[in-house]
């Protein structure tokens, strides 16, 4: 019997189980009857990484049926501080599940910086959860936030780049209809702050994620990085989402933020 | 049959001509392609659950008017205090409209799958099979109610005896009025019973569905998914049809009755005066013909140019019936031709800038819904107070509309004479305008019962999971009907309120031909009490001096408790179907999450929901909540008038009209406004889908589900439901009443 290993970003932890990506999804959204419903992104692991702290006798071992043949769905290994603790390499594919249970795959791609430079918003999901505005491209952010040598910095980080359409450029732009943000005043601040104090780097917008990420305000895809490594998985385009990925597209356009 | 005008028969054979096309077009309909076999399903899910309902509905409703036919029976035969038609031509007349809404569910429900595949080709082919389909809708609507007046006047004039000729036209067109009381109670029992099914499955639905598990609207995981659809079928199309089929009926025989009333002196003017409505709806019906040939667009149209191609359907038939009225009034040989013609140009005119109106105030294009959509901003109790308001101001267009449509028409017809003496002639004109804003029903209600089609062949597009273009192509007819419909809401609203007022005056026809049915003693005591010495003298009684018989003004307090108890009714009926909608809907919901619940496998889309078993709950719930609200709207009338008699019961009356349709204007247009600040928002506004904005306007659109779908559109229905239910009860209201 296949078991597989989950790097769970919504809240942090590894887990094993013996179902597939596309049915763990769903039941990590919505549970085995319509009782709870949540917002999840998570990895697909590559088992036996050597890493302290995980057990992967306590995986084999436990990940086996019921009694009564059902297939285990989740043996959690991990809950603290384990990004940190799964090596790049051992990444594979990033499952986006929206609230309903519908999952998305993304594969990884290598990610072709964008020359002009602007503003950037980023969320981040691992190991915490703020929402920041930055004037560093992708690349440039990850290296910055994950660099031992700066005051605050974390080992590891996955996060994505949200739009921010006219604002990336212009904080005082009017024409900004279809962005979600709560307090698009106090982003705006954020925004002309970067802008003049040429000595700040990024500024906090949102302390913490609160409710659920937009799929749709995702501008490229989701990185995840430590220092100079960095891996990039792109969202496909809104016209391929809506051909070939209809459900999963229309459960994300569904989703609500408090 | 010797006095009927040859050109009547035109009636009949209009009749059977617009049920020849509505075959025609259903048959053309049922010969394309249904689309996959997953489309076939879902269609016939919603086929069997449409199905399932009516015959329900039309078990209890047949219960009622046993009953009610028995009433009848006994007052006709046993007391005598009615004409012993009534009980026939109400049976008739409720029979006829459940059938309009029968055919066109029926069509409806066939044609979802088939306009969705049709989509899949283009837009134009969709549009093309969704307008006809919405053509046999109207063209059934029209035929069938030529049908039914054509062959009740053909039948009456045959056996009803009457030795003066002018009198017997006026007892005919009375009686031929209850038919309208059966066809309204039908009517009213459609767009209740079929209100409270869609939205409490809408609500349902969405409740659960999207607030608690985030499902995408019509996502078959949704165990509400069939019953909502079914609901679309069931309240816009049946609802609708039955309702627009008393709506047209109603006003050519209420114009009729006012007609037979107005040229009580001259036997050849007043026939021509009875059948001059019928005859305008006749013609209007085969320009309607005409109109729908004429909506033709080349493959490959754009959504500006599929709107163009409707909007020539509608305008050439209204301009045609406009030139074909003035012919057919000077035909007929009236002095006043060109101001009754000018009569029918006011309805038109009145129809078209109410449509105009309700657009303005429900399209996103335009301020008001965008002035809702950015209170959502602030969230869902500024939506709600930005929507009641905006629905509120919203009244004042109609409202001036119909006033300056009455005063026009009334002035046309009288030559601009408002003295006393031209009550009777100036009613009539009131009447024919309204005859000509909905004589050209049976292309309005094609683009009305077009919308629905529409929406559920987007549906069957969505749960069948066909590319992302068919998709944005019956979103695209969806809204197209939208902006059509508001033109078909501006008749049928217009028309229900000039209706109403017409119908005023046949009550009074109605007191004066009870008076024939009372037992000698008895009519004694009554003629005495009002200050008449005979019959003879009572029945030739102007309009005015009737009223003062009656004491009917405003310092009488019976009429003052009449207009507070009539206002309070159309409160208290919106009270009643808006709490029926929230109590059905909780059933729902309860349903809805045992399914998810106890049925596992749902949300993987392993497990098929139990799709049958919400259909069932909403059937339930609706025939239970409907009945009371439609009780009171025959138990109040009749009970104002055996307590407060004949002023009272104008009290009543008038109240209900006043308060009423104001009312209705205020939920339909709130609540499709409503509904259009969210689609707003959706489209990128305030922050799009998903934000917080969007999240107030969806809280405002569930709130507005029941306001303009159930509430607003069955006001119209109580309106003129109670006022033929007072027309019928004349007699028993002058015989029995206590004060």
């Amino acid at each position: 019997m296949e078991k597989y290993l989950y790097l769970s970003l919504i809240p942090e932890s590894l887990i094993a189980s013996q179902l597939p990506p596309e049915e763990f999804g769903n039941y990590y959204a919505v549970g085995t009857r319509k009782r709870s419903r949540g917002q999840a992104i998570f990895f697909e692991v590559e088992p036996g990484f050597p890493s302290e702290g995980i057990s992967w006798d306590v995986m084999e071992q436990r990940t086996v049926p019921h009694p009564d043949g059902r297939l285990k769905r989740s043996v959690y290994l991990s809950v603290y501080r384990v990004l940190e603790r799964v090596p790049l390499e051992a990444l594979k594919k990033l499952y986006l599940v929206t609230d309903d249970g519908r999952v998305l795959g993304l594969d990884k791609a290598e990610y072709l910086q964008d020359a002009t430079r602007s503003l950037h918003l980023y969320q981040e999901f691992c190991p915490m959860t703020p929402r920041v505005v930055s004037n560093l491209a992708p690349q440039e952010f990850c290296k910055q936030i994950t660099n031992p040598a700066n005051s605050i910095s974390v080992p590891k980080i996955v996060f994505c780049e949200l739009a921010l359409e006219k604002l990336a450029r212009d904080p005082e732009a009017t024409e900004i209809g279809d962005l979600p943000y709560r307090n698009i005043g106090h982003l705006r601040d954020c925004l002309r702050e970067l802008l003049t104090k040429t000595d700040k780097t990024t500024k906090q917008v949102d302390r913490a994620l609160s409710g659920e990420v937009l799929y749709r305000t995702v501008k490229n895809g989701f990185f995840v990085g430590d220092g100079e490594d960095m891996l990039y998985y792109p969202l496909p385009p809104r016209e391929q989402l809506e051909r070939e990925y209809y459900e999963w597209w229309r459960s994300a356009l569904t989703t609500f933020i408090d | 049959m010797e006095n009927i005008q040859p050109i009547f028969w035109l009636v009949p054979v209009t009749s059977v001509i617009a049920l020849a096309f509505a075959w025609f077009f259903f048959r053309q309909m049922k010969a394309s392609d249904e689309g996959t076999e997953t489309m076939r399903k879902i269609a016939g899910h919603v086929r069997a659950g449409a199905l399932a309902y009516l015959t329900q509905q039309y078990k209890i409703v047949g219960i009622v008017f046993v009953v009610i036919t028995l009433v009848f029976a006994w007052l006709a035969y046993g007391l005598g205090v009615q004409n012993g038609w009534v009980p026939f031509a109400f049976l008739t007349g409720g029979f006829f409209s459940g059938l309009a809404g029968f055919f066109g569910m029926k069509t409806a429900t066939y044609a979802s799958n088939r306009a969705a595949q049709a989509a899949s080709k283009s837009l134009n082919a969709g549009l093309r099979l969704a307008f006809r389909s919405g053509a046999v809708m109207g063209l059934v609507v029209v035929g069938l109610a030529l049908a039914d007046i054509s062959v009740w006047f053909l039948i009456l004039n045959s056996f009803v005896t009457d030795a003066d000729p002018q009198h017997k036209m006026l007892v005919i067109t009375t009686i031929m009025l209850t038919f309208g009381m059966g066809a309204s109670l039908q009517a009213l029992f459609a767009r209740v019973g079929g209100g409270i099914f869609t939205k409490a499955a809408d609500v349902g639905a969405d409740l659960v569905g999207k607030v608690e598990a985030g499902i995408p609207e019509d996502d078959p995981r949704n165990p509400a998914t069939i019953a909502d659809n079914v609901g679309d079928n069931v309240g816009d199309v049946a609802g609708m049809g039955a309702d627009l089929y008393e709506s047209y009926a109603g006003s050519i025989l209420a114009t009729a009755a006012l007609g037979a009333a107005a040229f009580l002196s001259n036997a050849e003017l007043q026939l021509s005066a009875v059948i001059a409505p019928m005859l305008i709806g006749s013609v209007g019906t085969l320009l309607s013909i005409v109109g729908i040939f004429m909506v033709r667009t080349k493959e490959g149209a754009n959504m500006k140019q599929l709107m163009g191609a409707l909007n020539t359907g509608i305008n050439g038939s209204s301009l045609l019936i406009t030139i074909a009225s003035f012919f057919i009034l000077k035909m007929l040989g009236f002095e006043n031709y060109l101001g009754l013609w000018a009569s029918v140009v006011t309805g038109l005119a009145t129809g078209i800038l109410i449509g105009k109106a309700t657009e303005y105030y429900t399209s996103h294009a335009y301020r008001p819904t965008q002035r809702i959509a950015e209170q959502a901003k602030t969230g869902p109790a500024t939506v709600i107070i930005g929507g009641l308001g905006e629905g509120m101001i919203s009244v004042l267009p109609p409202v001036f509309f119909v006033v300056v449509g009455t005063l026009l028409s009334y002035g046309f017809t009288t030559g601009w004479n408002f003295a006393a003496d031209t009550l009777s002639m100036g009613l009539y004109g009131i009447g024919i305008a309204a005859v000509g804003m909905l004589s050209t029903l049976g292309i309005t209600l094609a683009t009305d019962a077009y919308g629905p089609i529409a929406d559920n062949a987007g549906g069957n597009a969505e749960m069948s999971h066909l590319p992302p273009e068919v998709r944005k192509r019956t979103d695209a007819l969806d809204a197209l009907g939208n902006t059509t419909a508001a033109t078909g809401k501006g008749f049928a609203i217009g028309s229900a309120a000039l209706t109403a007022l017409a119908l005023l005056a046949s009550y009074v026809e109605e007191i004066k031909i009870a008076y024939s049915h009372i037992e000698k003693t008895k009519l004694e005591g009554i003629l005495h009490k009002v200050g008449f010495d005979t019959v003879e003298q009572a029945q030739k009684a102007s309009l005015v001096e009737f009223m003062e018989a009656y004491e009917v003004h405003l310092m009488n307090p019976k009429v003052l408790v009449g207009l507070f108890i009539g206002v309070m009714m159309a409160f208290l009926f919106c009270g009643l179907t808006m709490n029926a909608v929230g109590r059905a809907a909780s059933y729902m919901v309860d349903e809805v999450r045992r399914q998810f619940r106890e049925i596992a496998g749902i949300m993987e889309g392993k497990a098929e929901p139990d799709y049958a078993r919400c259909v069932q709950i909403s059937t339930k719930a609706a025939q239970h909540e409907m009945l009371l609200p439609a009780s009171l709207a025959v138990i109040v009338p009749v009970a104002i008038g055996l307590l407060l008699g004949v002023p009272g019961v104008l009290g009543l009356l008038g109240g209900a009209l006043a308060g009423g349709f104001s009312l209705a204007v205020m939920m339909a247009n709130a609540g499709g406004a409503w509904d259009n600040a969210k689609k707003y928002i959706e489209e990128g506004h305030l922050g799009g889908k998903g934000s917080s904005a969007h999240k107030a306007a969806v809280i405002g659109d569930t709130v507005g589900d029941p306001f303009k779908d159930t509430s607003g559109p069955s006001l119209n229905i109580l309106i003129k439901l109670m006022t033929m239910v007072s027309i019928v009860v004349a007699g028993v209201t002058v015989t029995y009443s206590i004060f």
